[in-house]
């Protein structure tokens, strides 16, 4: 019997195709976000009301991805925002390569920022780098002050993490404070937002402000 | 309700439907294509077994990794081979002294400086390691 030393990383495919990816960004200046949550977090939501003011400064598009149905690129394509729709037919993540494949439908030279909202899932799309700028995980109050504790490595490479639904605090018994204790406990560089709804109003001054902030210097302007 | 996913995985692989496919699978999909083109250039007649390393922080669950590697050596080369699975650590390299630590929790502190700052250098990968075969 022979014994074949191998030593490769499985992931190793995916991390290639993520570099060229990356590659492609910083050519065309593209600033790209791999926004992931639990289901119901609200990441759609969060778009749906950040894109019509990201997109007074920055030319985007965004990249949907769900297990079946169109419906969350309908609803982004609402706010004027142009928006293609990956279906990963039973699929937990969306992979380096499934992005590639979306590029090629898009004129990258006419945009300035790409947002990938990932499959609803808080553990596997964690696993799966895209080529992104940042990271953003999304997560509502009412999923428990401790979720970041119990879903580590899904905040461990966490650029930025959105706490939305603020107004329900009052409702879910969280201490907010306690749940971004939790973030910056994995991952102290974690710089985190908190979304809200006030008399109807959805309030995501910060974030907004910070993304362009974060395009611009990718760009250089 | 890891349960439920290994069963709804059952479905995908033997019934072909619409159901959840967990990463795991993925990741053998790459360990299948990595051994076809390690043998390339030897005479394997038969792979005996296959040695993966998987890291603390690789988010990859060992049980349905073993589930898939069985649903995908059902016939050709890897017929009835074992698959041997490893743990590996999660090593952090801290931002201020340079000093490489295991981390085996959270929250992840230099135990020389006390520092916050780190960078995982390992623990996060799904490493084949090598293979056993006939040639």
């Amino acid at each position: 019997m022979a014994k074949l030393e191998i030593k490769q990383d499985l992931k190793s495919l995916n991390n290639m195709k993520a570099e060229e990816n990356r590659n492609k960004f910083k050519s065309h200046g593209i600033y790209v976000i791999n926004m992931m949550g639990s289901p119901g977090a609200g990441k759609t939501t969060l778009l749906e009301n950040i894109l019509p003011r990201l997109s007074v400064h920055l030319r985007t598009a965004v990249i949907e991805g769900d297990l079946a149905t169109q419906n969350d690129a309908l609803r982004i394509e609402k706010t004027g925002v142009t928006a293609l729709q990956i279906n990963t037919e039973g699929g937990c993540h969306l992979d380096s390569e499934m992005i590639e494949n979306q590029l090629r439908k898009l004129d990258l030279d006419s945009l300035d920022l790409i947002i990938i909202e990932n499959v609803g899932n808080l553990v596997c799309p964690a696993s799966f780098d895209l080529g992104e700028d940042m990271r953003m995980v999304v997560l509502s109050v009412a999923e428990g002050e401790d979720k970041p504790a119990k879903y580590p490595t899904a905040f461990l490479h966490a650029d930025t993490a959105v706490i939305t639904k603020t107004d329900l605090l009052p409702y879910v018994g969280v201490d907010v404070n306690v749940m971004k204790k939790y973030i910056t406990e994995i991952n102290p560089k974690t710089v985190i937002f908190e979304t809200t709804k006030k008399d109807g109003v959805y309030m995501a001054d910060q974030l907004v402000e910070y993304i362009i902030d974060q395009a611009r210097r990718k760009k250089g302007i | 309700m890891n349960l439920i996913l290994v069963d709804l995985k059952v479905y995908r692989l033997y019934n072909n439907r619409m159901v959840i496919q967990m990463h795991e699978t993925a990741l053998m999909k790459n360990m299948l294509a990595t051994v076809e083109q390690a043998i390339e250039n030897h005479h394997v007649t038969r792979i005996n077994r296959v040695v993966i390393s998987v890291g603390k922080l690789a988010n990859v669950m060992p049980d349905a990794l073993s589930f898939a590697f069985e649903a995908m050596t059902q016939d050709g080369i890897m017929k009835g081979a074992k698959l041997e699975i490893k743990s590996s650590p999660a090593v952090a390299r801290c931002d201020e002294c340079g000093y490489e630590y295991q981390a085996d929790g959270f929250p992840i502190v230099c135990p020389v400086c006390k520092s916050r700052g780190f960078r995982i250098i390992s623990g996060e990968e799904v490493y084949i390691e090598s293979i056993e075969c006939e040639e």
